[in-house]
């Protein structure tokens, strides 16, 4: 097992309306099979240690899965390791002496809570507004009684895998949601249950993200190298078609 | 004292039917004026509070992420069982139903374990109505794969993120409700008590994770759905924040906790590799169906795998078990990989691993094949170890993975204490002494869709509930006492962190609480935790205020009610005398070293009273009837 | 009128606006380069040819008129968005990468596009003050490209408008939901090599009279 030295110029914000400011740490002896979040429960450990208050950020399943995760490593969102939350991201992929800028996602819609816990609410709000299908439960007819061409599905899969991380939102030069919101109207798109609805869908939760502040996509491609679950842009370019069909072309 | 399961008499297969007709219904302009709040947004919580919105009640929904759309639900993989025998080989509502009660090894009650099976056909339903991308056949209809041991095909699933996928059809439901206005959703919340008035459950007292404000709700009922308590042994499969205070709380208010021991440890996880680890990930089941565990034949044999001859490999599950083989259940896979390492086999830097192996498969079916069943799994266990499975084999170990024990809740879902109702995996219902594959998240949304709506109902229909506000003095010592912990806790400022207690309390219920206990180590284990716990008490050093977002002063609660809890869980493995499912006292094992069971005294639900801090607990016996199966040894030969 | 607003207020319909407009000036380059190539014919051709569009007399002021609402859409449009974004990022990062999405087209966007318009005030008030009356057009082009800085001004701000159209190219195409798996690539190739005979079509002219 390899062990490695490193800087960490992390950033503390003790609330939402303080200012905040980078402190710099030295996180040394740390495993190069640990998880970048393991190694800030070891600067964490020794903060608390020290009487400090520990580094502050969301994290929960740690396998990649729950979307709670996530920072700005040197500049890249869940680090430069392509596919990859920042809980599996190892530290194999640094080396001996590295310097570490870690800082929160930053976004109008996304307002620092603290250090680098972020409230990512306007992601819920935007889903709110019809990212689902209207149906009770119950009354639900055979699931068999609508066939899904196999490729369809698969597409449709893909863009569900969205894990509303945020990380698109991060990476975008713009600060747009627009992969978020384009991976959840193409998967209501592409399959035959989400059709009754899908005018209604595409207009509201579009109107949503401008509210909220979210930037405007211009075709930047940055979401979709960062993107964790390798979400493409052709979900965005779904939706345009959706809200071309929807705002400019029906009755 | 007689502990009322309130199962509907009648025939098995017509039981819930005669029950649903039985149950009182609230008129569709009361349901309105009816409180429920709901705590947890997994797939338990998630579907209950969207369901009962729909029907009219006024919601209120409680998580601890900071959005509903994180439960730990979300993380489960492998799919969902349903009796829907699209593929004609033979299953059945029966068949279903008498997999789980064989492999809960008849520790579980029939007549709920069979509406589960009914109700599995209904989720699938109402899960692709909900837009849930499931796999598909060429033909475009619904895909199926064998899973976890069943010899027919009916788990459904979403790639190798099913768990994900219903979950956020259950989050699209809640919202849409949100949206409505019938449910408010309090993210960021913490339950920190249970607020019972004339023996009922009628409001819980929570803590604002970023404000650290402590808030009362009042209401006409408390749904619990706030999932397992694996995370009692520091390390397992389980998300951070899944924990007991939920319903430990509850049991400290008076509900009784049932088969506390009753722990899974999934045998396919990555293994250990250091002391700074926080979290073992799970490899899904689905591998063993391709792979070979083996180890080497020599202990101690340090050799790369590749360097060990065919002749010196011990496939020791295919040659104890030569009809099931590799995929005997969890609980028979992980005491046999424990066993092996035992005897000096293991492998790894650690010697606590054993290899899962799919050379033979990659020769047989070549490695597109390979790549297109596991490819993403392969790539997730390259990421973590750095180590790539399609050259050299896996390495694998047990890991606590779902807790079976949980509030005890009769046929209704609702626990003895009235206006109490818990889903999920918070109860105890449905999985017996071990769970089978792809069945949690059947249980969980069967709960949440199919059940409570109904029994609620019932409940509150035919009970007299006078006005309750959150002025009422129970409200008031709740909180009182909720903030006086907070300030103990805080006020401790010792010298060691509460992380560094939970690893040594995980270790201690690792190793004498874990995948094989005997009388002698769980004794040692009460003694050592109630001596870990007192240090605790004195030594925890907990950084910052209570007035803010303090995410050591969160975990610092959780970990006190684990220590709280683990002499429950231990008081409980130690009154069984007998082994069953995931449960393995060493002192009861038949000459195969199988778990044996004893039908005659232990064929009951232990039920544990709380009887006052430093009483210890109270037990009770629910016995369990068969009316229907016939009780036999399990046997995987 | 709703569908007016829903156009303006939202931000796929700005973008729309975006490249509906950008897709008219694709054209018009086309259209604008095809005509100027006849300078490698001589002077007489090229002559011809523009007195041949100034017969078209009243096409030829709407055709203007509509790349004037063109060009203030397109900038008016380009500007709000422009405006929007560095607001959607109130407090910027302390350090930013690439991740291989951003090229150096799609990141001037803004640059590029202000600077084209700066070449066309320029490119259009030469010829307005030029004094046609009493020389041809070829003529004020042989004059103009005499002199090498002017040369090297035009060039460059040719290397802009390419730059522009490598990343506004299939820009647009996305934008209209053109996005296919099986086609993009090209399409993204075709965006480039447009590019690059913008700017070898344009950027020889000068070359080629002045030299
Ligand atoms: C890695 C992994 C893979 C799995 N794979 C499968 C599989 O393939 N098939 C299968 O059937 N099962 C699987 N399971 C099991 C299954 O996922 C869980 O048992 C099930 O999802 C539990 O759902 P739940 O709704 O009961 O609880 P959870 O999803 O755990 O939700 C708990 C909720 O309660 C909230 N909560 C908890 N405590 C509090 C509190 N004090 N205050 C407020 N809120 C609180 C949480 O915020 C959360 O919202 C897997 C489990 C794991 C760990
Ligand atoms: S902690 Fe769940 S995705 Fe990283």
């Amino acid at each position: 097992m390899k062990s490695i030295n490193l800087t960490l110029k992390v950033w503390r914000q003790e609330r939402g309306s303080d200012k905040g400011r980078f402190e710099t740490y030295d996180a040394t002896g740390i495993s190069t099979d640990m998880s970048f979040l393991e190694m800030l429960d070891v600067v964490n450990e020794r903060l608390t240690l020290e009487g400090k208050e520990p580094i502050a950020f969301d994290h929960d399943c740690r396998e990649g899965i729950c979307g709670m995760c996530g920072a700005m490593v040197n500049g890249y969102a869940h680090g430069h390791e392509s596919g990859t939350t920042l809980c599996q991201l190892h530290m194999r992929h640094f080396s001996d002496g590295d310097t570490i800028v870690i800082e929160p996602w930053r976004s109008r819609a996304f307002k620092v809570v603290k250090d680098l816990v972020v409230d990512r609410s306007a992601f819920d709000k935007i889903i709110q507004e019809g990212g689902y299908i209207s149906v009770n439960t119950g009354g639900a007819p055979d699931g068999n009684t609508i066939p899904v061409p196999q490729d369809v599905a698969e597409k449709a899969m893909d863009a569900a895998s969205c894990i509303g991380c945020g990380a698109c939102v991060a990476a975008c030069p713009n600060g747009s949601a627009m992969l978020f919101v384009g991976a959840k109207i193409s998967q209501f798109a592409l399959l035959p249950q989400g059709r009754p609805e899908a005018k209604d869908r595409v207009l509201a939760m579009l109107n949503m993200h401008d509210e909220l502040g979210f930037g405007n996509c211009s075709n930047e491609r940055e979401c979709e190298a960062r993107c964790p679950k390798n979400i493409s842009i052709v979900n965005i370019a779904r939706m345009n078609r959706e809200f071309i069909k929807a705002a400019l072309l029906s009755e | 004292m007689q502990l009322d399961a309130k199962i509907p008499g009648g025939p098995l297969a017509e039981k819930w039917d005669r029950h649903r007709f039985e149950l009182k219904l609230v008129s569709p302009a009361n349901k309105k004026k009816f409180n429920i709040i709901v705590v947890g947004t997994g797939l338990a919580g998630g579907a209950a509070s969207a369901s009962l919105a729909e029907l009219g009640y006024n919601v209120k929904t409680f998580c601890i992420q900071d959005s509903p759309r994180r439960a730990h639900s979300i993380a489960a993989q492998g799919g969902i069982n349903a009796a829907k025998n699209y593929q004609n080989d033979g299953d059945s509502v029966w068949r279903l139903f008498y997999d789980t009660i064989k492999g809960g090894d008849f520790r579980a009650r029939e007549a709920n374990v069979y509406r589960l099976a009914q109700l599995s056909v209904n989720i699938i339903d109402q899960c692709v109505a909900q837009g849930v991308p499931f796999a598909r056949d060429y033909g475009g209809l619904l895909a199926n794969r064998s899973f976890g041991g069943a010899q027919v095909s009916r788990t459904f699933y979403a790639k190798g993120q099913t768990g994900q996928q219903l979950l956020l059809g259950a989050y699209g439901a809640l919202s849409r409700q949100i949206k409505a206005g019938k449910v408010t959703m309090f993210p960021r919340r913490e339950m920190m008590d249970l607020v019972v008035i004339n023996g009922r459950a009628r409001g819980i007292v929570t803590r604002h994770l970023i404000t650290g404000e402590i808030e009362t709700h009042a209401a006409d009922a408390v749904v619990l759905c706030s999932g397992g308590y694996g995370n009692l042994f520091y390390l397992s499969t389980n998300a951070m924040s899944s924990n007991v205070s939920a319903a430990f709380r509850a049991y400290k208010r008076g509900a009784f906790f049932a088969n506390p021991c009753f722990v899974q440890i999934h045998p396919t996880c990555i293994p250990v590799h250091g002391h700074y680890q926080s979290k073992l990930t799970l490899m899904s089941e689905s591998l063993r169906n391709d792979g070979r565990v083996w180890v080497p034949k020599k202990p101690g044999d340090r050799r790369p795998p590749a360097e060990i001859p065919e002749e010196e490999r011990d496939y020791y599950l295919e040659n104890k078990y030569p009809s099931f083989g590799n995929l005997v259940p969890r609980d028979v896979a992980s005491r046999n990989a424990k066993e092996q390492c035992d005897m000096g086999k293991g492998v790894g830097e650690t010697g606590l691993a054993v290899y899962l192996d799919f050379s033979d498969a990659i020769a047989r079916d070549g490695r597109k094949a390979i790549e297109k069943k596991y490819g993403n799994l392969f790539q997730m266990y390259e990421k973590i170890t750095g180590e790539n499975p399609y050259e050299t084999p896996m390495k694998i170990y047990p890991a606590v993975h779902y807790t079976m024990g949980g509030l005890w809740v009769d046929y209704n879902l609702m626990s003895n204490l009235e206006g109490l109702f818990v889903l999920g995996e918070a109860n105890f219902s449905d999985h017996g002494a071990n769970r089978l594959g792809a069945s949690a998240l059947m249980q969980g949304l069967a709960d949440g869709y199919f059940i409570i709506p109904y029994t609620i109902g019932g409940y509150l229909a035919g009970t007299v509930l006078e006005q309750v506000s959150t002025d009422h003095p129970e409200f008031v010592d709740a909180v009182s006492g909720v903030k006086e912990r907070i300030d103990r806790l805080l006020k401790t400022n010792g010298h060691r962190t509460a992380d560094e207690f939970h690893r040594q309390l995980g270790k201690i219920l690792w190793d004498y609480c874990g995948m094989a206990r005997n009388d002698e180590g769980l004794a040692k284990a009460r003694q050592m935790v109630t001596e870990l716990h007192q240090e605790f008490l004195e030594d925890v050093v907990i950084p910052g205020s209570a007035g803010d977002f303090n995410q050591s002063l969160e975990k610092a609660a959780r970990i006190e009610d684990f220590f709280e809890f683990a002499p429950v869980m231990i008081d409980d493995a130690l009154s069984r005398r007998e082994s069953c499912g995931c449960h393995f006292n060493e002192a009861f094992q038949t000459e195969e070293n199988e778990a044996k069971r004893d039908d005659e005294h232990g064929c009951h639900v232990a039920v544990w009273e709380y009887a006052g801090q430093n009483e210890p607990p109270v037990l009770h016996r629910e016995p369990l009837v068969f009316e229907n199966v016939e009780l036999t040894q399990r046997s995987y030969k | 009128m709703q569908l007016v607003l829903r156009i303006i207020r939202t931000s796929i319909g700005k973008k729309l606006l975006m490249a509906f407009t950008g897709l008219c000036f694709c054209c018009f380059l086309v259209i604008h380069l095809a005509g100027n190539l006849s300078v490698y014919g001589g002077a007489d051709t090229f002559n011809s040819y523009v007195n041949h569009l100034h017969s078209l007399g009243v096409l030829v002021h709407i055709a203007e008129l509509a790349l004037l609402v063109l060009a203030i859409v397109h900038i008016v449009t380009g500007t709000v968005l422009f405006i929007e974004n560095l607001r959607a990022r109130p407090v910027r990062y302390s350090v930013t990468r690439r991740s291989g999405g951003r090229t150096w087209g799609s990141a001037t966007m803004p640059y590029t596009g202000f600077l084209i318009l700066v070449f066309l005030v320029c490119h259009i008030s030469w010829f307005i003050y030029a004094g046609r009356e009493y020389q041809t057009v070829y003529q004020i082009l042989t004059g103009l490209f005499s002199n090498p800085v002017v040369i090297l001004l035009y060039c460059a701000a040719v290397l802009v408008v390419a730059l522009h159209i490598s990343h506004g190219f299939w820009s647009l195409f996305q934008t209209f939901g053109l996005n296919h798996n099986a086609y993009m690539p090209a399409i993204r190739a075709l965006g480039i090599i447009f590019a690059v005979i913008v700017a070898m079509g344009f950027g020889t002219i000068p070359l080629y009279l002045g030299l």
